[in-house]
This record gives structure tokens, C-alpha cells and sequence, in this order.
């Protein structure tokens, strides 16, 4: 089934890859395991929005809130309920999914920056509802302490659970892209006008990518609180999901690994500059520039821009 | 097989189309001709549901499809080229057609089969049948302008339509590469049985391959027939020689 | 539920008075966005710089008197507009020929470093402005005392959308910039030098931010996140007012502002969900705005 669609070769260095970060929590200092881990979970949440802003064109300006709502879900059914602990796990990202169709299907009616515009109106809505619901939601305290199932509660067993998650849903995304349905979202995102002519309906297939992506997004909040044991209102703030689409422009776009790339250097500035500095914001904000300056196609795309033959259309498109 | 019966459509104050009629019979090739702006665009647009008529009827295989989103009209088929280049630039030209045949097979939503092991056989034939096969691993974007308007006719293929819709199939062409897209027309229209409808500029080419001819004029259709009738039409004459 | 007359009509000016100050940032949040097509996220920034200089100027340099406030009310949106000036100068105007979603990436970097030379100049702790002897105290209408500051910012207001509407009719700037915000071509042709057109129209738009915040300091406490409320808040007003459009910034900022007052009177707790409900209801009916987008 999966005949061509898997290079080999181009597998070493991933398994390598996979086989070091294996390895590495034993070795590594507590707050470089967690480091690693919290760039994992960021970085899921970065690959489910490019499943529709690189490979969709779909401007989902709001996606924090589907992060939230996963781990909010996640966190009062294994705070609060006494269900089993794995029900909370599978529940949050089926609610984030939920919610997801639901906005998406208000939101599928608009374009670009009006759909983006809308989904933060929608978005912000959930998000006041979060903060104010004292309590149910615990407000702006959030909810701390949750309970870990034994299994995953040291930090180390946490790291390999979220690793092995995180595997397993870019090996899923992967897939999903290189579908029939991922092509299609493809052609939809060079020309939604021409593929509804050729018989796509194409609202119907935004809002399928986005309840897919936003499946995603809710499993990354899942991973979240197995890493924090908490939850904030924060998680749902438009600025959390600003910074969620400036990681996927700034790792590359219109690359699959890209999102990746663009949360471990967000992740890793934050935390590193913010050892030296308080003023971490300040030096990401200057970075930031350089970067838009001088590599455009994001640092992924700068790297890969010899091998990808839309880079010369993307140029010729602005007339460079 | 396709009746556009008295169709307005018109943008503000401006008129765009009025009153305008067209039959197409099954296995025919209809072209449409008329000066710029004369609603050529506009009227295949209404046919296609990129636009929406404000009165009017359009029958297709016996059902008004004037009103239906553009994507059901094409599942009930009717495919179409567009005048300005309209495709994937950064998909392949395989991937550019096999969107077109996944969407035929009901399967472009499919999420568990990769997509490059699918309707691999139906894209690589119609890549065959209009000569782009030797490059199908380009980008789309790359291609020379005569090479993606001729891409532009295999998307639309790749719907398995009854009716072809080709809107100025040669716009911006060479003579030669304009001799041969025609000549590949009338070799799709013979080989797959395809009922056409097209317009174009050139009138030697339309006189010489339509067997129908739809005239248009400031938005209304002044007269269908076949080239003798049209050519001998006195208000024909009036619109092109002494109305401009 | 009970509320009397003098309850509501308090709430009303309360709703009115927050309606002007978001007027005055979305009118500059949507003069830029119609002229540059930029969704310029630094808006609330400028806005909390124009807050803290109002700050810095009345109560460090004039010590909290009456002279100190007028001047910072002057001053503050000329310091911000100076900020906006340098900013599109050295950096902005080299990018308008990018792809929008980096001029948004852009704006997002400038956000995060004016919130941090904001902490680094004016500290992380709240500030507070004291309105000018003449603004002080309250009057009492319909039975409810109103603070004299929120009459002035409901004479403010309309004073401000008059002279904007006066800029963008009648002198040449204006009437170019709304010419460049419909066809920006068809101006560059006539031989304007658009660059300028545009640095103008950003720093007209970053005047207004910095307007309105100098004009809230005295309303709420001066603090760090304050860029981060507005921004959002004015975004969906200019969209639900549609894009670009000054009138609907109006409109917008109207609805934004008595929703959110009624809310606190219906449902305190809730009160903040009221103007996002009430943006969700006006986009679900009117998707592109309730007045015409230049877009």
C-alpha cells in the first residue's frame, strides 16, 4: 500500500534521527529532556496548521483555540471525571475535531483574510468563555496538578510517549498529503477556482481538512498536558496561534518538514534567549526581520530551494 | 443535448449577456464567434456555473442546471478550458490531469491510498491522447503558454466529459501551434465521440471545423446555423463589417 | 432581571465613550489596511506606546497637572507617529512588493519589539494617568452620575471622525490615499510617488493609535497587554465594518462598545463574550462587512 511513496534511501537519516532522540533522556540534563519534548508538541501543532495553511491556503488564523480545547478536554476529564484515564486522552482531540467542523463550517464560506478574520471572532469567543468560566474552567488560573496514569508520570516516560505519538501522527500526516485527498487540497490551494470546475466541491474539502487538522492540533494539546500536568487560558489566546503561523512561515511552508524546523528555533530561542535576557521578545522580534529580509521562503525553503522546482515559479510570479 | 434558452446576465448597468440562445445536438462541434466583449466568456462562464444567470434557462440532458454550483455541473459532464490559463502551477502535469480523474472516480477524498499509484492508466492515455506525455514530471508553472493551454484542454478530459467546453482553445498561440491544437480538437472530437463547444477568434479555423455556429453580439445572439447560413446572414455582415 | 433607567443610561455612556476610543485605533487600523493592504498587528502596540508616552509626559515630566495632560494629548500621538515614521522608513518600505502574509509577519515582529522597549523604557508595572482638573469628578444625568471624562470622549469622537472625513475629502493627501487605497496603479501612473503616499498613510494610521491610547490612559491602568486586547478588538471591527472603510470602523466600534457595556449589565461575568457573539452574528449575516469593503 504504501508502494513508491517512501524512499528508502531518505529514510536513514530520519531513523537516525529517531534513534538519537531515543537515546538522548538518559544522557540529557532534566530541562533539555523537557525542552526536546515541549519542541515536539509544538512542533505537531505547527505540522497540523500547515496541513491547511502551506498545503490548504486555508488562512487558519485561530488554530491555538483547537490546541486549547484538546487540552482543556483532556485536562477536566482526567482531572475532574472519574472515567478512565485513556477516555481523556482519545476525547480531546475528537472534541478539538468537534469544534473544528463546527467553526470551520461558518468559516468555510469566507476567503482568506475574512475566513481568518471570522474564525478569530469565533475563536476569541471560546476563548472568553474559558477565561470567565471560573468555575468550570478554572479561569485565568487555569487548572494545575492534573493526574498522570503511572506509565507516562516520570518525565522521561513522558518524553518517549510523546515521542512515539508524535511518529506516529507525522508518519499519518505524511500519509494524508500524499493522498488523493492531500493532492487534491494542493490543487485547491494553487487554484480553488479551476478545481471546483474540474468537479471538487471544494468547501466540503476545506472543511475536511480542517477537522483533520484540527484533530491534530487537539492531539498535540493532549501531549501538552501529559508534559505540563497543566492548563491555561493562554493555550486559546490569538497570540499563541499568531506565533503557531509564524512558526510554519518561518520553518517553510510549502514544505512538508518545515513547521518542524520553524518550533524548535521558536521554542529554542524563547528558551535560550530567555535564560540571558528578559527581553526575549525584543532579539525574536529582531531575528524575525532578518529572517523575512533575508530568507523569504522560510529557513526550510532557503535549504531546499535548489531542489524545489516551484521556488523558480514562486520568483518568476514576483517578477524577480 | 444542451439548450441555453434566452439567458440575461448582466454585472451593475452593464448587460453582459442578453437574451442569448444556444443548442448544441450530441456528437456536434459548435463554435461560437462574436467581437471582444460580446459575451463569448461570460455566456460559457453561465453555462459552467462560475456564474449564475439572472433569468433564463440552461438544459442539460433534459435538466435546468442554470443555478448549480459549478462542481456539480462538471460530475454531470461538462468539462471546460478556460481563455486565460487556468491550472496547478505548482502541481505536476501528471498531477494536474489526475486531479481531474480522481475527482471523475469519486475519490479525491480518499485519505489511506497514496494518490501516485492511482488513476494512473485513464491520466497517463489523455497526457497520450493530447502529446504532453514527455513532460509529465514538469511543473506546471514552467511550461510554455502553448503548452499549458493545451494542458488546459487534458484537466478537462480528465473529467471524462460528454460535453468540452473550450474557450478560445488557441488564444495567444503560434499559427503552427494553433493549426495543431485544432488539429487535435477535431482528432478528440472524432476519436472520443466528444460533443465541442468552443470560440475562437480565428474565422478561417471556425468555418473550416464548426459544423454549427453560434453569432453573438453586444451580448445577444444574433443568429445559429450552420456556416453557410451564417456566412450569407445579412445581420452577421452589419456586425462585423459596418457595426464596429 | 432589574436594572433601573440611571444604570442603563450610565452603561450607555460607559459603551459610547469605549466606542470612541476604539473608533479612533480602528479608523487608523483601517485607513492603513485600505491604503497599504496590510493588517498591521503592530496597531495596539503604537497604541500602548501613545499610552505611556501619555504617561511619561503628564505625570513624570508635568507631575499629574492639568498643563501636563493637554500637552501629552498633543505630544503622545506626534511621538508615536515619529516611531511609526522610522519604522516604515528604514524597514516597512522595502517590503511592499512581498507576498502579504510576510508584511503580516513583519508587523508581528514590530509588535514584539515595541512590547519589549515599552517594558525596557516604563517597567512592567501599572501606570496611571489623572485626567486635568477641568475633566475631574462627575455630572449627573438621568439620574446617574457620568464621569466628565467620558462626555469629552463622546465630543472627541465625532470631532475626530469630522476631521478625518474633512482629510480624506477635501485636502490632496487624503483624496490621493483614498485614491491609492481603490487603484493603486492608476495613481503610481499619474506620477505620484506612491512610496510617499504610503509612509503618509501609515503614519496618519499610527497617529490615530497613538491618539487613542493617550485619550484611554486616563480610563484604565497603563499596562503591558494592552496591545494585545486592542489589536484583537480593533481587527474584528474593521471587519465587521468592512475593510478599509472608515464609516464602518465607526459602526463597528459602536456595536463593539455597547454590546460589551450591555454585557456587563446582563451578565458581568460573561460580559466579554457579548462583542465577539455580537462580531460572530454581523460576519454569519454580512460576511463581508456591514459597509462597503475597499477591498
Amino acid at each position: 500500500m504504501f508502494r513508491g511513496i517512501i524512499d528508502l534511501k531518505s529514510l536513514w537519516p530520519i531513523a537516525a534521527i529517531f534513534i538519537v532522540l531515543l537515546i538522548l533522556p538518559p544522557i540529557l540534563p532534566r530541562f533539555y529532556t523537557y525542552i526536546l519534548a515541549l519542541i515536539f508538541v509544538t512542533s505537531l501543532l505547527a505540522m497540523s496548521l500547515n496541513l491547511v495553511l502551506g498545503h490548504g491556503m486555508i488562512f487558519q488564523f485561530h488554530h491555538g483555540v483547537f490546541y486549547g480545547v484538546g487540552a482543556y478536554t483532556a485536562a477536566l476529564m482526567l482531572a475532574k471525571s472519574s472515567l478512565p484515564m485513556w477516555v481523556g486522552f482519545v476525547a480531546g482531540p475528537l472534541m478539538a475535531a468537534v469544534v473544528g467542523l463546527i467553526i470551520g463550517w461558518f468559516c468555510v464560506r469566507l476567503t482568506r483574510l475574512y475566513f481568518g478574520m471570522l474564525q478569530i471572532s469565533l475563536g476569541s469567543l471560546i476563548w472568553a468563555i474559558v477565561f470567565r468560566w471560573y468555575s468550570f474552567t478554572g479561569g485565568d488560573d487555569g487548572i494545575h496538578g492534573i493526574p498522570m496514569p503511572p506509565l507516562i508520570s516520570s518525565l522521561n516516560n513522558a518524553y518517549y510517549f510523546i515521542l512515539i505519538i508524535l511518529v506516529i501522527c507525522l508518519v499519518a500526516l505524511y500519509l494524508i498529503l500524499k493522498s488523493p485527498f492531500g493532492s487534491t487540497l494542493e490543487a485547491i490551494r494553487d487554484n480553488p477556482q479551476r478545481c471546483e470546475a474540474v468537479g471538487v466541491n471544494v468547501r466540503r474539502h476545506q472543511l475536511m481538512a480542517i477537522v483533520i487538522s484540527t484533530f491534530f492540533a487537539g492531539i498535540a494539546g493532549v501531549l501538552f498536558v501529559v508534559l505540563e500536568r497543566s492548563v491555561f487560558p493562554d493555550l486559546l489566546f490569538w497570540v499563541l496561534s499568531l506565533e503557531i503561523f509564524i512558526m510554519c512561515l518561518l520553518g517553510g511552508w510549502f514544505t512538508f518538514a518545515g513547521p518542524i524546523l520553524g518550533a524548535a528555533i521558536m521554542v529554542a530561542l524563547r528558551t535560550f534567549i530567555g535564560i540571558f535576557t528578559e527581553y526575549w521578545t525584543l532579539i525574536l522580534g529582531v531575528i524575525l526581520i532578518l529572517l523575512i529580509f533575508f530568507l523569504p521562503e522560510g529557513v526550510m525553503g532557503y535549504f531546499l530551494e535548489g531542489f524545489k522546482p516551484h521556488a523558480k515559479e514562486v520568483a518568476e510570479r514576483r517578477g524577480e | 443535448m444542451l439548450q441555453v434558452e434566452a439567458v440575461d446576465k448582466s454585472f451593475g448597468d452593464f448587460m453582459a449577456v442578453c437574451q442569448a440562445n444556444l443548442s448544441v445536438g450530441r456528437g456536434e462541434l459548435v463554435a461560437v464567434i462574436g467581437p471582444n466583449g460580446a459575451g463569448k466568456t461570460t455566456l460559457f462562464n453561465l453555462i459552467t456555473g462560475q456564474l449564475w444567470p439572472d433569468r433564463g434557462e440552461i438544459i442539460f440532458g433534459g435538466e435546468d442546471i442554470s443555478g448549480l454550483p459549478s462542481y456539480q455541473i462538471c460530475k454531470r459532464g461538462i468539462a471546460r478550458s478556460f481563455q486565460i490559463v487556468n491550472i496547478f502551477p505548482r502541481l505536476t502535469i501528471f498531477g494536474n490531469v489526475q486531479v481531474a480523474v480522481l475527482s471523475q472516480q469519486r475519490r479525491s477524498s480518499n485519505l489511506f491510498l497514496p494518490a501516485q499509484n492511482l488513476a494512473v492508466e485513464e491520466t497517463k492515455s489523455i497526457l497520450e491522447s493530447v502529446g504532453l506525455s514527455d513532460k509529465a514530471t514538469h511543473i506546471a508553472g514552467s511550461l510554455s503558454h502553448g503548452d499549458q493551454k493545451i494542458l488546459e484542454i487534458a484537466i478537462a478530459l480528465g473529467n471524462e466529459p460528454e460535453l468540452l467546453i473550450l474557450d478560445e482553445p488557441t488564444a495567444g498561440m503560434s499559427p503552427e501551434e494553433t493549426a495543431a491544437t485544432l488539429e487535435l480538437i477535431k482528432n478528440l472530437a472524432s476519436s472520443k465521440g466528444l460533443t465541442i463547444l468552443f470560440c475562437e477568434h480565428d474565422m478561417d479555423v471556425v468555418f473550416s471545423i464548426a459544423q454549427s455556429i453560434m453569432v453573438m453580439h453586444q451580448g445577444r445572439t444574433l443568429v445559429q446555423g450552420n456556416p453557410e447560413e451564417v456566412k450569407g446572414n445579412k445581420k452577421v455582415q452589419e456586425a462585423y463589417l459596418g457595426g464596429e | 432581571m432589574e436594572f433601573g433607567l440611571a444604570a442603563l443610561a450610565s452603561q450607555l455612556v460607559v459603551g459610547l465613550s469605549r466606542a470612541m476610543i476604539l473608533f479612533i485605533v480602528c479608523a487608523g487600523l483601517s485607513f492603513v489596511l485600505g491604503v497599504l493592504r496590510v493588517p498591521n498587528v503592530a496597531h495596539g502596540s503604537l497604541y500602548m506606546i501613545g499610552a505611556f508616552s501619555a504617561y511619561g509626559i503628564a505625570m513624570r515630566l508635568f507631575g499629574g497637572s492639568s498643563a501636563g495632560f493637554w500637552l501629552a494629548l498633543i505630544l503622545a500621538p506626534f511621538v508615536v507617529a515619529l516611531v511609526s515614521l522610522i519604522a516604515e522608513r528604514a524597514l516597512f518600505c522595502h517590503l511592499y512588493e512581498r507576498e502579504h502574509l510576510m508584511l503580516l509577519l513583519f508587523t508581528f515582529a514590530l509588535m514584539l519589539i515595541f512590547g519589549d522597549l515599552v517594558k525596557i523604557i516604563w517597567g512592567a508595572e501599572y501606570r496611571s494617568v489623572s485626567p486635568p482638573a477641568l475633566l475631574r469628578g462627575s455630572v449627573s444625568m438621568f439620574g446617574a452620575s457620568i464621569p466628565r471624562y467620558n462626555l469629552f470622549l463622546l465630543i472627541i469622537g465625532p470631532l475626530v471622525a469630522i476631521g478625518l472625513w474633512l482629510f480624506t475629502n477635501k485636502t490632496k493627501i487624503g483624496k490621493i490615499s483614498r485614491a491609492a487605497a481603490v487603484d493603486r496603479e492608476m495613481v503610481s501612473v499619474i506620477g505620484i510617488n506612491v512610496s510617499w503616499v504610503f509612509a503618509a498613510a501609515f503614519v496618519i494610521g499610527c497617529y490615530l493609535a497613538g491618539l487613542g491610547g493617550a485619550l484611554v490612559a486616563p480610563t484604565v491602568s497603563v499596562t503591558l497587554g494592552m496591545d494585545h486586547t486592542i489589536i484583537i478588538e480593533a481587527f474584528l471591527i474593521v471587519t465587521i465594518g468592512g475593510l478599509g472603510n472608515m464609516w464602518g470602523a465607526l459602526v463597528g466600534s459602536l456595536i463593539f462598545g455597547v454590546t460589551h457595556s450591555f454585557g456587563v449589565l446582563l451578565w458581568p461575568q460573561f460580559a466579554i463574550v457579548f462583542p465577539y457573539a455580537a462580531v460572530v452574528i454581523v460576519l454569519f449575516l454580512r460576511p463581508r462587512g456591514l459597509l462597503k469593503s475597499v477591498w
